[in-house]
């Protein structure tokens, strides 16, 4: 079997960071770590992940920005982008949907609360 | 004629609280002195000019309510009189006295403004008739005048602007508390285009579309405004509610516009959604770290665990869940409320909206064997009502009777009118509310707590929210339950009419 794919797990919560690595280390990906969108963006440039875990909410380049940044570049473009997304981020707009992070040209999305065991069944269906 | 007859025909013309004045202009002696006696019995002050001239001055220095007018008199005819009287005192009552009571003579008199016609030679009867028709008549322009006055009285006393204009977008009537509003200091704005006063596009935009609503839809538009001055006066933020004005054939006559000063409101609003997103953001997420290293730990990726960490852990990380569930909830309260401030009300159709809903939850609701089904009664009920908030209503009272109805079940929903509100009703047969916890069910965090329903979730926050909406439309809660039989939820909404 060839070599499990890399993966970026970007928030500014390093504990939930260290999380989500645990267990995707767990099912043997292998894992990369930002913790906020400027480096989510120079670590991208570097290491080229199979798949990207962003949040939305960080300093330095907020989730969106990334995302869009990542998919209008044609060498980061085939990234896979899962947007984690806190019920605040929709206070002020309306509630977060499936259909909502289409559009912001995301790949996926899981909303805050995360339930990991889910988190790592979107990763597993993206990565098969 | 029997005295306590006349007695209650001179009360009934005191109850007019004016003495009505009346002029007889006729060239017989005979007439008017008749009229004289009759009329003076009646209550009424009663004056007499023997020609048509002389009648037209009395009436240049002085108002008369009424006026006998004799046709056939020597000089000036009383056709001519009639016309001069109509043209220059249009609310005086003409009432014509002819010889010749002729079809084509009434049709006559009657097209140039008579109100009446008595036919040489009269009883005395046949005048009073005449007379107290014509007193009546008076009384009620005299009401319709007052009613008016009063409503002026009204309407300028409100804090809050109203401004009503015709379909052409003229205005009808702005109280001083909308000119105050928007700035204006002119007095005189009637008749004016608003578009003369009102610089606002949003706002002109809403009158235009209250004007233009098709028949067939009845909505009010709904918007907040900011309006800002030229001088160092703070901006004001005023909730604006356009509805058209219609008659009886739903024809736009005009508009009508309620403007509402909630820049407090508003103000108090963005202090609580600014700490609303603070505690979800500063809570829910070091609350969602902690479940998530939990998780690990669990999975025994940080080392083997024993039973019982495990067990204890597990019942910390449920603690942790419904933590989390809470501030989801009371976020949602918050944006709920905050919404309820001033927002948009369209014509729903309670019959659909209860459809849509049910459809919705059907599949849960097999899932636990509860028959969820909607009792067909009308085919439309309309509400005014916001579309988001009724629905909210709807599935938080549905999705309730699903978790209070472990043993399956049937769930019935249903809209029906009564006393002229529109009436939502769900009735399960779950488990019912005991009688001493009733009247807390709608309370903020409250929860029925007992063996039965240790194990059901939630957070008690549901029927607060239905509560908010329900008071927001005007409209009120009834609960009727029986434990172990089940409860029923009735939620009336009384029907908002706008229309004449």
């Amino acid at each position: 079997m060839s070599e499990k794919q890399l993966i970026l797990v970007v928030d500014d919560d390093p504990d939930l960071v260290e999380a989500v690595s645990m267990k995707l280390e767990a099912l043997e990906y292998r894992v990369a770590k930002a913790y906020d969108g400027e480096e989510a963006m120079e670590k991208i440039k570097e290491e080229k992940p199979d798949l990207i875990i962003l949040d939305v909410m960080m300093p330095r380049k907020n989730g969106w920005e990334a995302c869009d940044e990542i998919k209008n570049n044609d060498d980061l473009k085939d990234i896979i982008v899962v947007m984690l997304t806190a019920v605040a981020d929709s206070v002020k707009t309306t509630s977060y949907t499936h259909q909502d992070g289409k559009t912001t040209l995301a790949d996926d999305y899981i909303a805050k609360p995360i339930d990991l065991d889910k988190l790592m069944e979107i990763v597993q269906d993206h990565c098969e | 004629m029997n005295n306590s007859r006349k007695d209650s025909l001179k009360t009934s013309v005191k109850d007019v609280f004016f003495q009505p004045r009346v002029l007889v202009v006729d060239d017989e002696v005979r007439i008017q002195k008749a009229c004289q006696r009759l009329l003076n019995e009646e209550g009424c002050d009663v004056e007499v000019a023997e020609n048509g001239i002389k009648g037209l001055k009395m009436i240049e220095e002085k108002h008369f309510d009424i006026i006998l007018l004799d046709l056939m008199m020597p000089g000036m005819s009383g056709i001519e009189v009639l016309t001069d009287v109509k043209a220059h005192h249009p609310d005086t009552v003409v009432i014509v006295i002819t010889g010749y009571a002729t079809l084509e003579h009434s049709i006559e008199t009657m097209k140039k403004g008579a109100f009446d016609f008595l036919a040489k030679p009269f009883s005395p009867q046949e005048l009073r008739i005449v007379i107290s028709k014509a007193i009546e008549f008076i009384r009620t322009l005299q009401d319709i005048a007052t009613e008016k006055s009063r409503m002026r009285v009204m309407i300028n006393t409100l804090s809050n602007g109203v401004l009503t204009t015709d379909n052409q977008k003229r205005i009808a009537l702005a109280n001083p508390a909308f000119l105050k509003m928007i700035g204006c200091r002119q007095k005189s704005v009637i008749g004016h285009k608003v578009s003369e006063f009102i610089k606002d596009s949003r706002l002109l935009d809403m009158i235009d579309q209250a004007i233009h609503q098709p028949k067939d839809i009845f909505a009010e538009i709904t918007d907040d405004i900011t309006i800002t001055f030229p001088e160092e006066k703070d901006d004001i933020i005023i909730g604006v509610r356009c509805i058209p004005f219609r008659d009886r054939l739903k024809r736009n006559l005009g508009s009508v516009t309620v403007f509402h000063d909630i820049t407090a409101l508003k103000k108090i609003d963005q202090l609580k959604s600014n700490f609303i997103s603070m505690v979800a953001h500063e809570i829910k997420s070091p609350l969602n770290s902690i479940l998530m290293q939990l998780n690990v730990v669990l999975d025994g990726l940080a080392g083997e665990l024993t039973e019982k960490q495990k067990e204890i852990l597990q019942k910390s990380s449920n603690r942790i869940k419904s933590l989390t569930a809470l501030s989801t909830d009371l976020l949602d309260i918050g944006k709920i409320e905050s919404g309820l401030i001033n927002q948009e009300r369209e014509e729903l159709n309670l019959i659909e909206l209860i459809k849509d809903q049910v459809e919705f939850y059907r599949d849960q609701a097999s899932s636990k064997s509860i028959q969820l089904i909607t009792k067909k009664t009308l085919k439309e009920l309309w509400l005014m009502g916001n579309r988001t908030n009724i629905e909210e209503v709807l599935s938080n009272l549905i999705s309730n009777a699903i978790r209070y109805s472990p043993n399956g079940g049937k769930i019935t929903v249903w809209a029906n009118k009564k006393n002229d509100c529109a009436v939502i009703n769900v009735s399960d047969t779950g488990l019912g509310i005991p009688q001493k916890d009733l009247e807390h069910i709608f309370d903020k965090f409250f929860r029925v707590k007992d063996k039965t329903t240790r194990h059901i979730n939630g957070t008690g926050l549901g029927l607060s929210i239905v509560k908010s909406i329900v008071e927001a439309h005007h409209g009120t809660i009834e609960v009727e339950s029986e434990i172990d039989k089940g409860s029923c939820f009735s939620i009336y909404f009384p029907k908002l009419e706008y229309k004449i």
